[in-house]
């Protein structure tokens, strides 16, 4: 290949200022992932040895993991400087090459999602052209299909949630939802009320996941209208972060003894609750299916993990919503019967019917220790809430869910509804189903 | 989606809207990349589809939200000709600028679907650039001061090892603070004429970050910066 790719890198990162990830290299000049991964080593290479301005990379490591026993497969965007540790780290390195190249020290990892967004928005119908990961029977759902699917989604649910038989609009759903609620876990001191009640429908996962998993269902949400990226990433779904799998592994019992003990019915909790644990489920399934795995399926996940070093203070707050997360997978199970009458009666009525209910939400709460420090700390408190005033909520969510549609003024408005759908399409609705929100497009 | 005009009451209200929401997003975001502030007070949030960075600190967050709630009125009036963000030393001398200037176009009307989706590509990008504007500027002097000054509210609360302070001028067109002066929006938050020491940049170093050409809005973002910082 001839040299005119170094000057053309050497113009994104020292002209324009840019980070130039491998991703959006091979996107804008129109080739192989691969092929883009050697440019920026070359380009690296090339410009360390002329020794001129400096420039700083970032790399991608993939390979076997050994945690607490437990061996996973780990995937991760890592600083240049903290790469040799975390090799060492690493049981078997499967994969390491060139994430991005920038001239400016990132001092976390949110811009490499950002540059990237755009231009994977903007090739929509064949960000995976250049891409490695392919999988044969993987096609785009037909939009009649896609319809029915919905429609039929909400009946065989917890089956379907086992089976991830309907693949793309179900387990986009999932994760779109994901990141809503993961917003609302973090807008926690919000002076306006009206995102008070909206944060209602949080959950622990949000929390612990938010540093993590945020970034994770975030791509996954962005691909949410991209049925074929996820025709790919289903058969070959990466496996999780060393806590979700600890904590998959042991919720998912609790998830399976819960389900079986409640066919049909919801709980607001746990309806909410069962999705991700469905999800988790799925993805520890498919974590054991693949274990032998190829370099190429690693770069769909590539951007769910995320630096570990640098955030070590945010494993402290992992650790503490883990055990009350535990409690409320539990919580549902023992004590089924006592919620089952007043959930019955509130769905024998219509939907109007207001019952108070109470329920775990997640809060922050913000105090001054002794040494006049001030401490935030995120917990758990019950907190009652109406039913009826999510359901008048949930028209106005169903307007909201196409953003470019509404006026600017209710953006914000938008992003509050965005999020109280899941939790009022699950009320609202006869069945726990999240699907409920995309038929109300 | 209705079709909004300049002459519709509300049109000005939009835009204010949407630009002071921008401009929250970014005043954190300048915090957290020009280490204001301590970056442990910083979340991980989301703004726009993209990941930002936003402080949990009730006091700093009320403050920039009351800052901006005074400003809403003049961008809706189009006032507001720049915003600007300083970062300052210990002695109060201005080292690094973020002016956003923002002007709005003659022609302007909200009516098409894909117009915001437009615009939030837009701020998208100017998150982008200011996440990466660290490779441009040299780095602010540390500084050992234990106090941070507000400078629009009169009082001072210790928070840790603050290093340069901050605070937030307004450019008005006019005599648009004549109003602001006499109606206070938000109470016991008056806004001051700033003082000459603290507008004035010793040998400024203009680097142009981003601009933005919408509908709604025209806005560009660069900064000063001092020639020499310690």
């Amino acid at each position: 290949m001839d040299e005119l790719y170094l000057d053309n890198i050497d113009e994104y990162v020292n002209d324009q200022d840019k980070i130039v990830t491998y991703k959006w290299l091979s996107l804008t000049l129109g080739v192989h992932v691969n092929t883009a991964k050697q440019m920026l080593y070359h380009y690296l290479d090339h410009k360390r040895k002329e020794s001129s301005a400096p420039l700083h990379a970032t790399y991608l490591v993939s390979g076997k993991f050994v945690h607490k026993g437990q061996p996973s497969h780990r995937v991760s965007v890592v600083k240049e400087d903290q790469l040799e540790d975390f090799k060492s780290k690493m049981s078997l390195i499967v994969s390491v090459h060139v994430y991005s190249v920038q001239k400016a020290l990132l001092k976390d990892s949110g811009p490499l999602y950002s540059v990237d967004y755009d231009a994977v928005k903007d090739n929509l119908k064949n960000c995976s052209r250049y891409s490695a990961i392919s999988c044969a029977d993987a096609v785009p759902v037909s939009s009649a299909l896609q319809a029915r699917d919905v429609q039929r989604a909400p009946t065989p649910e917890p089956e379907n949630r086992k089976l991830c038989a309907n693949g793309d609009a179900d387990v986009a759903s999932k994760p779109s939802t994901k990141p809503q609620k993961g917003i609302m876990g973090m807008f926690a001191n919000k002076s306006a009320p009206k995102k008070q009640d909206s944060g209602k429908a949080v959950t622990s996962e949000q929390k612990e996941d938010a540093p993590v998993d945020a970034a994770k269902s975030k791509p996954e949400a962005k691909a949410n209208p991209m049925t074929n990226f996820f025709g790919l990433s289903q058969a070959a779904k990466k496996p999780v972060t060393h806590e979700e799998a600890a904590r998959s592994s042991s919720s998912s019992s609790a998830a399976a003894a819960a389900e079986q003990q409640r066919p049909g019915e919801e709980k607001k909790a746990a309806a909410v609750e069962l999705p991700k644990e469905a999800k988790k489920d799925s993805r520890s399934k498919s974590k054991r299916l693949v274990d032998s795995d190829s370099e190429e399926e690693k770069m769909e996940k590539k951007k769910r993990r995320r630096i570990k070093k640098p955030e070590p203070e945010s494993s402290d707050e992992d650790v503490i919503p883990d055990s009350p997360q535990q409690m409320e997978t539990r919580e549902p199970s023992p004590s089924p019967k006592k919620k089952a009458e007043p959930l019955s009666h509130s769905r024998q009525g219509k939907s109007e019917t207001k019952t108070r209910k109470r329920r775990r939400v997640l809060k922050s709460r913000t105090s001054l220790d002794d040494e006049g420090c001030m401490v935030t700390e995120k917990g758990y408190e019950s907190e009652s809430y109406s039913e009826a005033e999510d359901d008048a909520r949930a028209s106005k969510a169903a307007k909201g869910l196409v953003p470019a549609k509404a006026a600017p003024s209710t953006k914000a408005d938008e992003k509050r509804s965005q999020k109280k759908t899941p939790a009022s399409a699950n009320k609202g609705s006869k069945q726990a189903s999240i699907m409920g929100f995309f038929q109300k497009k | 989606m209705t079709t909004l005009t300049r002459q519709d009451l509300n049109f000005g209200q939009v835009v204010a809207d949407i630009l002071c929401e921008f401009l929250e997003v970014a005043i954190h975001l300048i915090l957290y990349v020009r280490e204001v502030y301590p970056s442990g007070i910083f979340q991980k949030r989301k703004k726009y589809n993209v990941p930002v960075q936003m402080s949990c600190h009730p006091e700093l967050n009320q403050y920039i939200q009351d800052t901006l709630h005074c400003v809403k009125p003049l961008i809706e009036k189009n006032d507001a000709e720049k915003v600007a963000v300083v970062i300052m030393d210990k002695e109060h001398h201005p080292v690094e600028r973020f002016v956003f200037e923002i002007s709005q176009p003659p022609l302007l009307s909200i009516s098409s679907d894909t117009l915001l989706s437009h615009v939030e590509q837009l701020l998208r990008a100017f998150i982008l650039k200011i996440s990466v504007c660290d490779a441009v500027l040299n780095n602010n002097p540390p500084d050992s001061t234990l106090r941070q000054q507000w400078s629009f509210s009169k009082c001072i609360h210790p928070i840790g090892q603050a290093w340069c302070s901050f605070t937030v001028l307004v450019h008005t067109r006019d005599a648009a603070t004549r109003n602001m002066e006499k109606v206070q929006v938000i109470k016991d938050f008056p806004w001051i004429v700033a003082d000459e020491q603290e507008v004035h940049m010793q040998e400024p170093r203009l680097i142009p970050l981003k601009t933005m050409t919408s509908d709604i809005v025209k806005m560009q973002l660069y900064v000063e910066e001092r020639a020499q910082k310690t």
